[in-house]
């Protein structure tokens, strides 16, 4: 008992030591950043504009590199992430609330919201609802009008039945009690397309992706707290009386379980990479919304979109 | 508009531009001519590393390879019915043919005109007609785009010949495939049997190199003294600038191509696979000797490839100014664009002209580049390629085969898929089934069951809405008489057998 008690201890010390090692040494080797789709994607380029700031803030000589497993919705990669050594080596972008939605609705996955280290979202890209120039619907208050005249009959775009558009557009059924008939073409430029070639009367997508198309067709509003720099003329939903706040969502997360100095580490490094203009600037240029959250509140983020894609699926299943 | 294309002109003669858009047309051309490999490909592995040069470089590079590869296609389609692309299937109806009867050599000659001439055409549309081109694709909601899938269906049945009985069973087969994978719409599994590698569908590289290229590599294997060296060796070396001449009566042909290659550019998700059987099936209708398409008649080559190239720029149209890629190069080539902090839009070209219009010159440029590149590489090294010994070749081919389908995923599985499909291939061969409407079932059916999806989802389940408009009102009149042309054709001549002979002499 002796014998394995001291054993104990010299195991314990000895891996405590190892970690603080680690730590000390972190990162010394190369650091795979994996993404669930293909390169030139929004969310592989925010990768990539990402990991050379935080291979600058990590300092070591670090070098991040940036593997693409494309498939299944980014379903393979998160798989992955999920799945890997919990050692700070391999990271991966995270979505949501896809990779949530994912969970709930009966698809064959193999992690739950408790198989990740919850590092830092960088990116939150609130929903616009859009309207074609011809359809005569100019306002929010236009549009829940005729909704309400004719519950059902108001065809929305979007570009999925189980991303943030259709969230968006759920909260704002029930807060405002409207229905509408949902139309989920494959992506959003296609969605564009059928607002601004009449196919269809409304769309929802995010702001980033109406910013080169501001003259195609009316922006109603926008589903952020407060009004998005990226477009400070369109008003906010809940300035118009409608409590909607939604957005597609971006980060960083890595295996269940990491060491909570790494994990640190890497939040820091993190941090001061959003914090850099420079970061911001590339964002920017390429359509990432940026906002920060982080650690434990990127948890609770997580959480709460959790319950939303349950609500959602809950009220309106799309599978 | 017409200034600032003038002004991005001195940025694409810089020498780091322009010798980027030569490296794009050569690798373009070799990353073609293989096998397994195409431009979609070649592009994706470019992607990371464009993320470190100048954008003119890096869209060079991209604009040349695309050009280089939908030429490149049709050298192993000539040489050995094998297309190196999706879109240079219907190269080989007459290129095979020819280079089996020792004109390969003119074959190619005619592929690398046609195909630089389309992608000209091409790249002055994308120039000069963007704008109004663009308008255009948005008159093509859910249900136009699924009648044009349905007319491409349509024609590659009923137009290739032979019988139209084994054509829809070949096209049925390629549209049950493409049902396998997540539904599009609501996000079911359907076909997958947990296979996680299935959940994506059926990538159109494997089925087409299944189908096209195992077959002929067994029966490379099956006769290894097969003396047919006679037309391997003659490849009809002819200078191309001699041969030239002997080509300007394709002009009809080539401006019919370029028109369809255009348009179907414009159309998303279409390509230029059913670019060029379109093409193809309208030159073999206008022509006075019909019998001769599908025997080696240069002219059907001179169809293929004009329209196969002709969409390339044109593709670029809807990618740059509402984001919607007509082809899964252009996809890929957004994706370029994208890490270079350029967002497709009407705002592209407010706000980076330099750059937008430098691409512009060089798609232009890369398609030009493929007379002088393409001609004598094609001619000069690849044709001696069939010189090798019969069974080395077959196991050359092979190995690419297996390369390139496991570089698509990373994966073994789609080795074992391709596999399956060359089986397929092999029987379908052997019982005179046709092979393209396999292929394009696989690209269109996907493409025609979401886009009736959508509409029956826009109209709440209204099925009128698929004749509500006059788009879709032509392009469905296009369809039926695609279908029943023929037929009303045969039976009004039937009264008058005398006539229908003398049709076929003429």
């Amino acid at each position: 008992m002796k014998h394995f008690l001291k054993a104990t201890v010299l195991a314990v010390s000895a891996s405590m030591m190892a970690a603080s090692v680690a730590l000390a040494a972190y990162p010394e080797k190369e650091i795979q950043m994996l993404v669930g789709f293909s390169a030139g994607g929004g969310t592989d380029v925010m990768a990539r504009t990402v990991a050379p700031f935080v291979e600058k803030y990590l300092g070591n000589g670090a070098k991040i590199v940036i593997k693409n497993i494309p498939g299944a919705g980014g379903r393979i990669a998160v798989t992955a992430v999920a799945e890997a050594a919990p050692d700070g080596y391999t990271l991966g972008t995270y979505n949501l609330p896809g990779v949530m939605a994912r969970t709930i609705d009966g698809s064959s996955v193999k992690y739950t919201a408790d198989s990740f280290t919850f590092l830092a979202n960088m990116v939150n890209d609130p929903n616009v609802i859009v309207t074609g120039k011809n359809t005569g619907i100019d306002t929010l208050a236009k549009l829940l009008d005729k909704a309400k005249k004719e519950p059902g009959a108001l065809t929305v775009g979007m570009a999925a039945l189980s991303g943030d558009d259709r969230f968006a557009l759920t909260t704002l059924e029930n807060a405002t009690g409207t229905k509408f008939n949902v139309v989920p073409f494959k992506g959003t430029a296609p969605t564009r397309s059928a607002v601004m070639g009449g196919h269809v009367p409304v769309a929802v997508m995010n702001v980033s992706e109406v910013t080169s198309f501001r003259n195609e067709f009316n922006v109603l509003g926008v589903t952020s707290t407060n009004r998005s720099a990226f477009a400070p003329d369109i008003p906010t939903l809940k300035e118009q009386g409608a409590n909607v706040i939604n957005g597609s969502l971006r980060g960083f997360v890595g295996p269940k379980g990491m060491p909570a100095e790494i994990a640190a580490k890497l939040i820091s490094a993190f941090k001061k990479a959003y914090d850099d203009p420079k970061l911001q600037e590339a964002m920017k240029a390429s359509g990432n919304v940026t906002e920060w959250t982080a650690g434990d509140d990127f948890k609770a983020l997580n959480a709460e979109q959790l319950q939303r894609a349950k609500d959602v699926f809950k009220a309106t299943p799309w599978k | 508009m017409y200034g600032e294309l003038l002004d991005a002109l001195p940025g694409v003669l810089q020498w780091a531009n322009l010798a980027a858009v030569v490296v794009g047309v050569i690798s373009g051309i070799v990353v073609g001519a293989l096998p397994g490999l195409s431009a979609t490909m070649a592009i994706s592995v470019l992607i990371p590393f464009t993320f470190t040069l100048s954008p003119l470089v890096a869209l060079g590079m991209m604009a040349g390879i695309y050009n280089g590869a939908m030429y490149g296609g049709a050298i192993p389609a000539v040489l050995l019915r094998i297309p190196g692309t999706p879109a240079a299937v219907a190269t080989t109806f007459d290129g095979y043919p020819m280079a089996q009867s020792g004109r390969g050599g003119y074959a190619l000659q005619v592929a690398v005109v046609s195909s630089a001439l389309g992608g000209i055409a091409s790249a002055f549309s994308l120039m000069l007609l963007a704008p109004p081109l663009a308008k255009l694709t948005l008159l093509f909601g859910p249900a136009e785009v699924f009648w044009t899938a349905v007319f491409g269906l349509s024609s590659i049945v009923f137009l290739l010949g032979g019988s139209p009985v084994k054509g829809l069973v070949s096209a049925a087969g390629g549209v049950l495939f493409s049902l396998v994978g997540t539904d599009g719409i609501t996000g079911y599994d359907r076909f997958v049997y947990d296979q996680t590698e299935l959940l994506d569908g059926i990538h159109i590289v494997v089925l087409l190199v299944g189908l096209y290229a195992l077959p002929p590599v067994i029966d490379l294997l099956e006769s290894p003294e097969a003396a047919d060296a006679s037309a391997t060796q003659n490849l009809g070396t002819q200078s191309l600038w001699k041969s030239l001449p002997s080509m300007f009566r394709f002009w009809k042909t080539w401006l019919r191509g370029s028109v369809i290659g255009i348009l179907i550019g414009i159309l998303p998700g279409a390509g230029g696979s059913m670019a060029a059987f379109i093409s193809y099936n309208e030159a073999k209708r206008a022509s006075r000797n019909q019998d001769a398409f599908g025997q080696g008649e240069p002219e059907g080559v001179a169809a293929a490839e004009i329209a196969n190239n002709a969409d390339t720029a044109a593709a670029m149209i809807p990618a740059l100014t509402l984001g919607i890629p007509g082809t899964a190069v252009a996809a890929v080539m957004l994706g370029g664009l994208l890490i270079h902090g350029m967002q497709p839009g009407p705002m592209l070209f407010r706000e980076h002209p330099d750059i937008v219009f430098g691409f512009m010159w060089q798609f232009l440029f890369g398609a030009i580049l493929l007379i002088f590149l393409g001609g004598s590489l094609a001619t000069n090294s690849f044709a001696k390629v069939l010189r090798l010994p019969r069974p080395l070749l077959g196991a050359i081919i092979a190995a690419l085969m297996v390369i390139g389908v496991y570089a698509i995923h990373g994966r073994m599985y789609d080795v074992y898929l391709m596999l399956g499909f060359g089986a397929i291939g092999y029987a379908m061969d052997k019982l005179k089934f046709p092979l393209p409407p396999m292929v394009l079932g696989l690209i269109l059916g996907d493409f025609a069951e979401s886009n009736l999806r959508l509409a029956l989802r826009i109209s709440r389940g209204d099925w009128t809405i698929l004749w509500a408009n006059t788009t879709s009102q032509i392009i469905f009149a296009l369809t039926l008489g695609v279908v029943f042309g023929p037929a009303i054709m045969r039976r009004l001549r039937r009264p008058s057998a005398g006539a229908q002979a003398n049709d076929k002499q003429a």
